[in-house]
């Protein structure tokens, strides 16, 4: 077919389609859910538009022989620890030198009961209330400039980026001495991980494939306090990974995989074994609208038949809500 | 009849006699290279391909190798086509008006008083021979890749008209990558190969690729037999929909968020510095529906100006398989003996050809769209079942500085750059000629150049005369225009008509874009097309209308009882000129207050 009709350019919907392109791919980059129990969920780390807000509420339910409310996940044969945690976050982006500068900032709360055992005593406890708080700061360093306007936000593609982020938990946390099992660790924490987004293929919802790695290393200072004891864990590490693949425009879903190696803890000296385990699992994530996205999760340890092995799985359910102002301006005034 | 009678019409017939033999040696006398070979013969056609696109034309779109071809021989500045694409190729290749060669309109809008009607078969009809034919019975190898356009029956097809081999598209357009076409009546575009309709494409088929491939095959396989060749690359770029390699997608990544009208503005800066157009060229004005690039937000301007990057990336791509025959007719010695003609079909697509298609929610196309080319995100735009077209601000652009665009009798529909340049081009290297050309100019010419000769009969039948003019005498440097003050050309296409004599024009088109009155415009003067001066010379008018009456007589042109252009008046919004800078309102910037003069409110 080629003819000369002429159906010329329609001015009234030039920025509506702007519109809701950006305020899709915002609603795509940055609001996944946020750090949850040391497992980053995929597409964590695609970066949207400076100024952009997230605001994630995350529900998690999981079961193991360690607090997994503790990213040291302290092996304790023969426990066995149920937890139901919320964790609710705010995120922001924003430039620094050109490059992608993301803040957050999360709080878990919830309930954990179980079993556990230290130094050969066994407890049946249970707590609840707020965990420790934790803030994540990160830079991108290699790939996209920082996202300064809607047209870069159109042009975004994450190619091959590489950030390096740096996480703190503030001992502030619910924490009583007397229990093994507690929201709060009453010790630092972080970690200091580089994230690694390669895309692969074309960048078209509906089309989008990357493989994403996480390697961090986490650090622990003692818990001095510890049922009376002294905590102490060796720098841990830990590769994550995520193949992620779009199903349909606003679909998509996750192969997921985290290994740790090391974090040997040791109560009074007393030392349990360094951690060597893998767990695989998988994510589907939703866009509900411009500003709402939603993601189903389920993760389980597999190499976990010895006794001081870690054992955990899990169901992740989350919420997120990402505003700018530009596109909630561009929402008011329709069309 | 007395004696005198007689003498004079014995020395009519001898002067007859003597201006036929004349013409017949130098038509039978072909133009040949040092070594006796006549040259071969390349024309490279781009589908849409704008006036100003090329940088030899003041295109900021980067073509080397079209420039290339432009440094090496001629650039023509008033050449014309037609106003859309298949009555220009019918023209192109069989030299005679489209209202007798069957391409009266487009098969795709036959109006309901022109079906069966001589002249409007909607395909090239089997009273006009065709160049190729002519060619082939002269003793030159033909061949053809690309979009033709003129026919799918198997007597209408390449092989049918004359082409020895052919790697065809017999559509208007459908995807590069694949037989993928349009509507759900024609899902599938039809190709042939050497007069066979296929089955499937090649492997790892891209449209300009593959056709470059299959002529340079075309070429390898019978270079040896010493025989020149005449090459008809027809590309299907740029038209739309936009599709592109991944790797010449992002080649001006926010290059053309400026905005239309500052590109225009740098294209004619820029033609003007080349001698395309002369300085002081007015600017045609903006469409008056299309709005001021300068008031739109980033996002929108980056989002349009994205559509650009791709057309210009069509563009690049083109040049670049270009530049591979190039370097292939280098490698094989017969760069120097080959004339190259490049020009466009018609004016840069202006119309959204695919909300045409598949504009209405609830229809049989809209479905098919639906499943096959909904990819409309822009960070597809380019892959398969992706359709991308630039739309009028940027069919403004590639028409600089000529008013409107494909499908109209404005300069911007008719009007196209065009370059020669090989044996035949005797004129300093790089020059511009300002003569008025045409496109069924070029099958005498060529007709001339391998020594054919245009038959008065095809089975039996005459043949409808050639409209165009040899262009060897102007390519030589003899003279500027192959066309006296006399000559006239004159254009009818979905009712809008057009004719042309010396520097005048009268011009009718249907409403919005026309007044559906003559309007009459001096080109010396007004290449835009921006003063309207029917009225200041009505024997200019009268004069002008009637050569079009000689026209519609002479080639039965039947005016459509059905065009495209219904309703489209109320479609579009009031039409007001169009004045840079107005209102003031929307243009006002923040006043700044003297620093000196700033206080703090008083208590």
């Amino acid at each position: 077919m080629n003819d000369a009709t002429k159906r010329p350019g329609e001015r009234g919907n030039f920025a509506p389609r702007s519109r809701r392109l950006a305020a899709a791919t915002l609603a795509l980059t940055i609001f996944c859910p946020m750090l949850a129990l040391a497992q980053v969920p995929p597409r964590f780390y695609w970066k949207s538009l400076s100024g952009a807000n997230a605001v994630p509420v995350i529900y998690q339910s999981l079961s193991g022989n360690a607090n997994p409310v503790d990213p040291a996940h302290v092996v304790s044969p023969d426990s066995s620890v149920d937890a139901n945690v919320a964790i609710v976050g705010y995120a922001r982006m924003m430039p620094l030198f050109d490059r992608t500068l993301t803040l957050a900032v999360l709080q878990p709360m919830g309930r954990i009961s179980g079993e556990t055992s230290v130094a050969a005593l066994t407890y049946d406890q249970a707590a609840n209330g707020f965990g420790d708080p934790m803030i994540e700061a990160g830079i991108n360093l290699i790939g996209p400039k920082a996202i300064r306007n809607i047209p870069d936000l159109l042009r975004y593609e994450p190619k091959l980026s590489l950030d390096v982020i740096v996480d703190l938990a503030f001992p502030i946390g619910e924490y009583d001495s007397d229990q093994a099992l507690n929201l709060g660790q009453n010790r630092w924490y972080g970690r200091l991980g580089t994230p690694v987004v390669w895309q692969i293929g074309s960048w078209v919802p509906g089309r989008r494939t990357t493989l994403e790695a996480l390697p961090s290393v986490w650090f622990f200072t003692d818990n001095d306090d510890y049922v009376g004891q002294t905590l102490s864990t060796d720098p841990m590490f830990q590769l994550e990974a995520h193949l992620t693949r779009d199903f349909t425009e606003h679909f998509w879903g996750s192969l997921d995989s985290t290994y740790v190696a090391g974090g040997k803890s040791t109560v009074n000296g007393v030392g349990g074994d360094a951690l060597n385990n893998l767990g695989v699992g998988l994510t589907l994530g939703y866009q509900i609208n411009d500003n709402l996205s939603f993601t189903a999760g389920y993760m389980a340890t597999v190499n976990d038949s010895d006794p001081g092995d870690l054992q955990m799985d899990g169901f992740r359910l989350s919420l997120t809500y990402g505003w700018h102002k530009i596109v909630e301006g561009q929402k008011r005034l329709k069309e | 009849m007395n004696i005198t009678d007689k003498k004079h019409l014995l020395r009519a017939a001898w002067a007859g006699a003597l201006v036929a033999t004349i013409a017949a040696s130098q038509a039978a006398s072909p133009s040949t290279a040092a070594n006796g070979k006549r040259p071969n013969i390349v024309i490279i056609l781009g589908d849409d391909l704008g006036f100003s696109d090329l940088g030899s034309f003041g295109g900021e779109i980067n073509t080397p190798n079209l420039d290339s071809l432009a440094r090496a021989g001629v650039r023509c500045t008033q050449f014309y086509t037609h106003a859309s694409c298949s009555p220009t190729r019918s023209m192109l290749l069989s030299g005679v008006d489209t209202h007798r060669n069957g391409l009266g309109n487009m098969d795709e809008w036959t109006a309901p008083n022109q079906v069966n009607q001589p002249g409007y078969e909607g395909y090239l009809n089997d009273r006009v021979t065709t160049l190729p034919q002519l060619l082939k019975n002269a003793g030159y190898h033909t061949y053809m890749a690309g979009k033709w356009h003129m026919g799918k029956a198997p007597n209408q097809i390449p092989a049918a008209r004359g082409f020895e081999r052919d790697f065809a598209l017999l559509d208007g357009a459908g995807s590069y990558w694949d037989m993928l076409n349009f509507t759900a009546t024609t899902p599938v575009s039809t190709f042939t190969e050497d007069g066979r309709y296929l089955k499937k494409l090649p492997k790892n088929y891209y449209a300009t690729k593959t056709y470059t491939d299959k002529i340079i095959g075309y070429i390898e396989a019978n270079r040896g037999d010493g025989k020149p060749f005449f090459a008809y690359v027809s590309h299907q770029a740029p038209h739309d929909p936009y599709h592109l390699p991944r790797d010449w997608r992002n080649r001006h990544v926010g290059a053309y968020d400026k905005g239309w009208d500052a590109v225009r503005q740098e294209r004619l800066k820029r033609q003007v510095e080349l001698g395309i157009t002369p300085p002081g060229t007015e600017l045609a004005e903006r469409m008056w529906f299309v709005p001021d690039p300068n008031l739109l937000a980033p996002a929108p301007r980056a989002l349009l100006g994205k559509k650009m990057e791709l057309y210009a990336g069509m563009v690049e791509n083109m040049d670049f398989h270009v530049g591979r025959l190039l370097d292939y007719l280098k490698a094989i010695g017969e760069y120097e003996n080959t004339i190259f003609i490049v020009f466009g079909d018609n004016g840069a697509e202006g119309a959204d050809l695919f909300k045409m298609i598949a504009g209405t929610p609830g229809t049989r196309d809209f479905l098919f769209a639906a499943i096959q080319w909904s990819q409309t995100h822009p960070n597809a735009w380019g892959d398969p079942h992706s359709y991308v077209g630039y739309g009028p601000m940027w069919a403004q652009v590639s028409m600089t500085p000529f008013s409107q665009y494909k499908g109209n009798m404005a300069e911007g529909g008719i009007r196209n750059a065009l370059i020669v340049s090989g044996p035949i081009v005797k004129r300093p290297k790089g020059s511009i000629n300002r003569g008025v050309l045409h496109v069924a100019d070029i099958m005498p010419t060529l007709l001339e150049v391998a020594g054919a000769r245009y038959p008065e009969t095809l089975n039996g039948q005459e043949l409808p005369p050639l409209i165009g003019k040899s262009w060897v005498e102007v390519l030589a440097g003899e003279k500027e225009s192959p066309r006296s003050d006399q000559d006239y050309l004159a254009w009818e296409m979905f009712g809008n008509r057009a004719v042309r004599q010396g520097d005048w024009k009268l011009r009718w088109q249907y409403k919005p874009y026309g007044t559906e009155e003559w309007e009459l415009f001096n080109l010396a003067e007004d290449v835009a097309e921006r003063h309207e001066l029917a009225a200041a010379h009505p024997e200019k008018v009268k004069a002008l209308l009637t050569l079009w009456d000689d026209y519609v007589r002479a080639n039965n042109v039947i005016l459509p009882s059905r065009v495209l252009w219904e309703g489209m008046e109320k479609k579009l919004p009031d039409r007001y000129p169009v004045e840079a800078g107005f209102p003031p309102l929307i243009y006002k910037r923040q006043f700044i207050p003297p620093t000196n003069m700033l206080a703090e409110p008083k208590p």
